[in-house]
């Protein structure tokens, strides 16, 4: 198909050509589009029409800047031209704005392309929608930014530890409570920091959280560098990765060190103390454990939702009842193992308010106090509400695992790494798109993954994400790999993005991949289908020619070039009527001119003319390139050269036509022997052989002429054939002459002729006699300038002539017939002694066969 | 068309151009048997030129088209200029470019269509 610009540039041969890829591109879901080298575009299909909402001729010239979102505009126009000047395919991503104003990330693939002589001749590009993909990234990356800020400015100290209790991710909160810089809690454990005291239970309650994913809340105290003890409350959960398997445990903590050591003096200064807690807003209780009588905080009411009692009483169940039933049996056991065997609490609970049913979150802390004897007598227990805490935490999590969730519902599958300790999970995607088993604690190795990767491209993506871990370079990268299960290969794009802390150090990687082998295809296929049109365009044996609509020469194929031997640059650009004679151009505007009427086709039979001159016959088809709005554009056609057939068809017509003309002359002559054959008076019998003698001479000269393909015949051989029948073969007739050449039609009257002479001879003359002979003797006498034949009949040895009382057809043929058609004369003597016959007439040139080889 | 319907043509003088001397000598019989006196037969252009534009009168003409791969039109052109009508003779195709009006008798000559002919021409 035709690009539509009549530009002067030289184009190479546009890589397709037929309706065939304009169906296959035009079917195409993503942007296609073929420059040339003034980087102008020669072709776009319907999907890049239809993006920009303009129809094909106002797509091919329109201006691509013009789309681009401003934030990306400088990076697409250098990575462009860059990727031009490269003379290799080049991808650009980016945002452009389709027709009706929305903004669309394309990832566009523009692969050079080259004339058959090597040389660079444009782009073809090829742009998928990802903005699908990429806003899904946007959204990780954008997730994942919220839940670091979260993280780093949070009040609450967040320490991640792997399934081992190893720090992997600690915020600044964390390391300011813990006491220690982030770098040398990234080489501990969590329990390196944990008091003596308290290792042991925190221990357990870690074993059971793996194990069985139950969350807890405790307190207890690190041991400082500086070697002071912080109280810490820490709510623990275990982190999971999306198909349920924890791979880390994650620790909120809170620095209670006041509230402990507020709780120390409530054991020294009770009511001082009480006021102190109040005024906190922790709500107290306290209990005599022999009497079971005690006593609450009025904020303890209010906490719960129930109205202040006069006496300020409360008892166990009264605050039971409103603790959520799920919660109940946890916290009344937490509450009696503290009564009887002194296991003080800390325990996370919800509650009902008895006022409104609201539900809130309560933290309590219970411990039994030993009275100045030493024995168990009093019960102590503080209340706060955690509510916003709890709401905080649960929005952390959330917001963690809909990161997660959203990467895999985008069909991406995830890796994390961290860095310093090379240690990571993978996505259960991950295992699923390698054809990995996923194995129970979702790890995978970076080997892991490159040993999926074919040979071929496993260094580059070795040093992508190498480049990525140690330079911070984040990467998008495309490669094959072969599934661990079925072997088959399959194209992975994937991105990898290295994770500063808040403190700005190289802390972890993230990566996603995803399956592209679909998109892979179809530009393979799409390329395949490219090169095989290319291919068949030329190496075509067919002319493949397309024009603008007022015929100037857009593209050829080489065929065009070899038949007319012009280069491509003396062909395309120019007038179609410059190779051909003005009337054969006429003929051509004319079948335009028709189909731009009437569309369809138009099938010519065109003179043109090639570089030297020469005359061929083209027969060519050709239609009208139309837009998808209908509009002719331009001009497509294919030809073969028809130049032998028709000069073949010629000179079989002229064949038929001589064949005709013989014919139907050699009746005429056969029909004038008849007649003068079978005149009234001759005796049937001797008609009959006469007409006979005269057929076998006319066939014998027939014969000699057809083999000499009607061309010019010896003399000799004319005669000697014509006398042979009359015993020419018994030597009784002496020819002696040259061998002079002599027209075909010359040839048969002198057959019949001589014929005649013959006949006579034996019937009358000579050869009547044993011993008579008739001696025939020809010569070319005269000037150069003007020759001239001398033909002599003398008959010796025959019985005395008589002259003929009347002259017969045979007589007649002979001096007349032979006269006329020699244009010379012929005389025959009746003399005593034998017949003579002279023939003198003028000796013309003989040219060629008229027809035939 | 039966004997009686022969028409004589008597004492009618036709020139006969023919280059074939056997098909000649046949049209020539024919046209005596029709009374005529043929004038010729010529059997190349140039002698039927001199005929055709020689003193002699002439009333009407048969041309061969083909002489021997000469056209005879330039002897048709000298009859027209004489007003002397003539007939085309040929065993195939058409009669020559701009000569469209005349007669054609097709070769070979039949007595039938030679009288027809002749019938245009001199009556």
């Amino acid at each position: 198909m035709p690009p539509p610009n009549p530009q002067e540039s030289v184009d190479a041969p546009l890589p397709v050509g037929e309706d065939e890829f304009r169906l296959i591109a035009d079917s195409a879901p993503v942007a296609v589009w073929v420059t040339r080298l003034d980087r102008r575009r020669s072709f776009v299909n319907r999907a890049y029409a239809e993006f920009v909402g303009l129809p094909y001729d106002e797509a091919l010239e329109f201006d691509w800047r013009e789309i681009v979102h401003p934030d990306d505009a400088a990076r697409l126009l250098q990575e462009s031209i860059a990727g031009e000047a490269s003379l290799k395919t080049f991808e650009l991503v980016g945002r452009y704005r389709r027709h009706d104003g929305v903004w669309k990330w394309l990832h566009s693939t523009s692969q050079p392309r080259w004339d058959r002589d090597g040389n660079h001749a444009g782009f073809i590009g090829v742009a998928h929608d990802v903005t699908e993909a990429k806003e899904g990234e946007l959204a990780l990356r954008e997730r994942e930014a919220q839940l670091s800020a979260f993280i780093g400015q949070a009040t609450a100290g967040f320490g991640q530890v792997d399934l081992d209790g190893r720090f992997t991710l600690v915020n600044d909160r964390f390391c300011e409570i813990a006491g220690w810089s982030r770098e040398e809690l990234l080489t501990k454990t969590m329990l390196d920091i944990t008091h003596p005291d308290d290792s042991g239970r925190n221990a357990g309650l870690f074993d059971r959280a793996v194990r069985d994913g139950t969350p807890y809340t405790h307190e207890k105290r690190y041991v400082r560098k500086d070697g002071s003890e912080v109280w810490v409350n820490n709510s623990v959960s275990v982190i999971r990765r999306p198909d349920g398997e924890p791979f880390g445990v994650l620790a909120i903590s809170l620095d209670v060190t006041a509230r402990r050591n507020a709780e120390e003096s409530l054991r020294k200064g009770e009511e001082t103390l009480r006021l102190a807690v109040e005024g906190a807003g922790m709500a107290t209780w306290e209990l005599d454990l022999t009497t079971m009588e005690g006593g609450w905080s009025p904020n303890r009411f209010d906490l719960l939702g129930l109205r202040r009692t006069p006496d300020l009483r409360g008892t166990v169940d009264d605050w039971l009842d409103r603790v959520a039933p799920d919660d109940r049996e946890m916290v009344r056991e937490a509450c009696y193992r503290c009564f009887r065997h002194g296991i003080p609490y800390t325990i996370d609970y919800r509650i009902r308010r008895a006022d409104n049913g609201e539900e809130r979150w309560l933290q309590s802390h219970g411990s039994r106090v030993a009275d100045s004897g030493g024995g168990p007598r009093r019960f102590v227990g503080v209340s706060i509400d955690i509510t916003e805490r709890k709401r905080a935490e649960e929005k952390l999590r959330r917001s963690e695992e809909s990161v997660r969730l959203a990467a895999a519902g985008a069909g991406m599958a995830t890796w994390e790494l961290d860095l310093p300790s090379m240690e990571g999970g993978w996505s259960a995607n991950r295992f699923d798109l390698l054809g990995l088993r996923r194995t129970p604690d979702l790890r995978g190795s970076v080997d892991d993954w490159l040993e999926r990767i074919v040979p071929e491209d496993r260094a580059e993506a070795r040093s992508a994400v190498f480049r990525c871990f140690e330079l911070g370079e984040p990467y998008a990268i495309e490669y094959r790999i072969r599934r661990a299960d079925t072997g088959e290969e399959r194209w992975l794009r994937s991105h990898g993005s290295r994770i500063a802390d808040s403190a700005g150090g190289p802390r972890r990687f993230v990566g996603i991949s995803f399956d592209i082998t679909e998109h892979k295809r179809a530009e393979g296929e799409l390329r395949e289908s490219e090169a095989r049109f290319r291919t068949i365009f030329e190496q075509a044996n067919d002319f493949l020619i397309t024009t603008t609509l007022d015929q100037k020469v857009t593209q050829v194929n080489p065929a065009v070039l070899a038949a007319l031997g012009y280069t491509e640059e003396e062909l395309v650009g120019r007038p179609i009527s410059d190779f051909m004679d003005p009337d054969q151009f006429e003929i051509s505007r004319a079948a335009v001119a028709q189909k731009l009427a009437n569309g369809g086709a138009t099938r010519l039979t065109l003179a043109v003319r090639a570089k030297d001159g020469r005359e061929l016959i083209w027969e060519t088809n050709s239609r009208l390139t139309i837009d998808e709005q209908g509009q002719p554009t331009g001009l497509h056609a294919i030809g073969r050269d028809v130049t032998q057939a028709k000069r073949d068809e010629a000179h079989l017509r002229l064949l038929i036509d001589e064949l005709n003309h013989r014919v139907k002359n050699t009746l005429a002559i056969v029909q004038g022997i008849a007649q003068q054959t079978f005149k009234a008076g001759v005796e049937p019998i001797a008609a009959r052989r006469a007409f006979e003698g005269r057929l076998a001479a006319l066939s014998e000269a027939h014969n000699l002429l057809t083999r000499e393909h009607w061309g010019p015949v010896s003399m000799a051989q004319i005669i000697g054939d014509a006398v042979m029948p009359h015993g020419g073969d018994a030597g009784r007739f002496e020819l002696d002459g040259p061998d002079l050449p002599i027209a075909p039609k010359t040839a048969i009257s002198l057959a019949l002729a001589i014929h005649e002479l013959a006949t006579n001879a034996v019937k009358y003359g000579a050869i009547s006699r044993p011993e008579g002979k008739v001696a025939i003797s020809w010569e070319k006498i005269g000037t150069r300038a003007a020759p001239r034949l001398s033909l002599v009949w003398i008959e010796r040895g025959g019985p005395e002539v008589v002259v003929p009382a009347k002259r017969g057809f045979g007589t007649r043929m002979i001096e007349r017939g032979l006269a006329a058609e020699l244009g010379g004369t012929v005389k025959i003597a009746f003399e005593p002694g034998g017949l003579v016959c002279v023939v003198d007439a003028p000796l013309p040139e003989v040219g060629p066969p008229e027809v035939g080889s | 068309m039966s004997d009686v319907a022969i028409p004589n043509f008597g004492g009618k003088r036709v020139l006969v151009v023919e280059d074939e001397p056997v098909v000649a000598m046949c049209l020539e019989d024919i046209l005596e048997g029709l009374g005529c006196v043929t004038i010729g037969p010529a059997s190349r252009l140039a002698e039927g030129l001199a005929l055709a534009e020689g003193k002699d009168g002439i009333d009407a003409a048969i041309l061969d088209i083909n002489l021997g791969g000469e056209w005879s039109t330039s002897i048709a052109a000298a009859l027209v200029g004489r007003g002397v009508p003539f007939a085309f003779a040929s065993g195939y195709g058409n009669p020559p470019e701009g000569f469209e009006g005349p007669p054609m008798i097709e070769k070979p000559y039949r007595e039938a269509e030679v009288v027809a002919a002749l019938r245009v021409l001199l009556t």
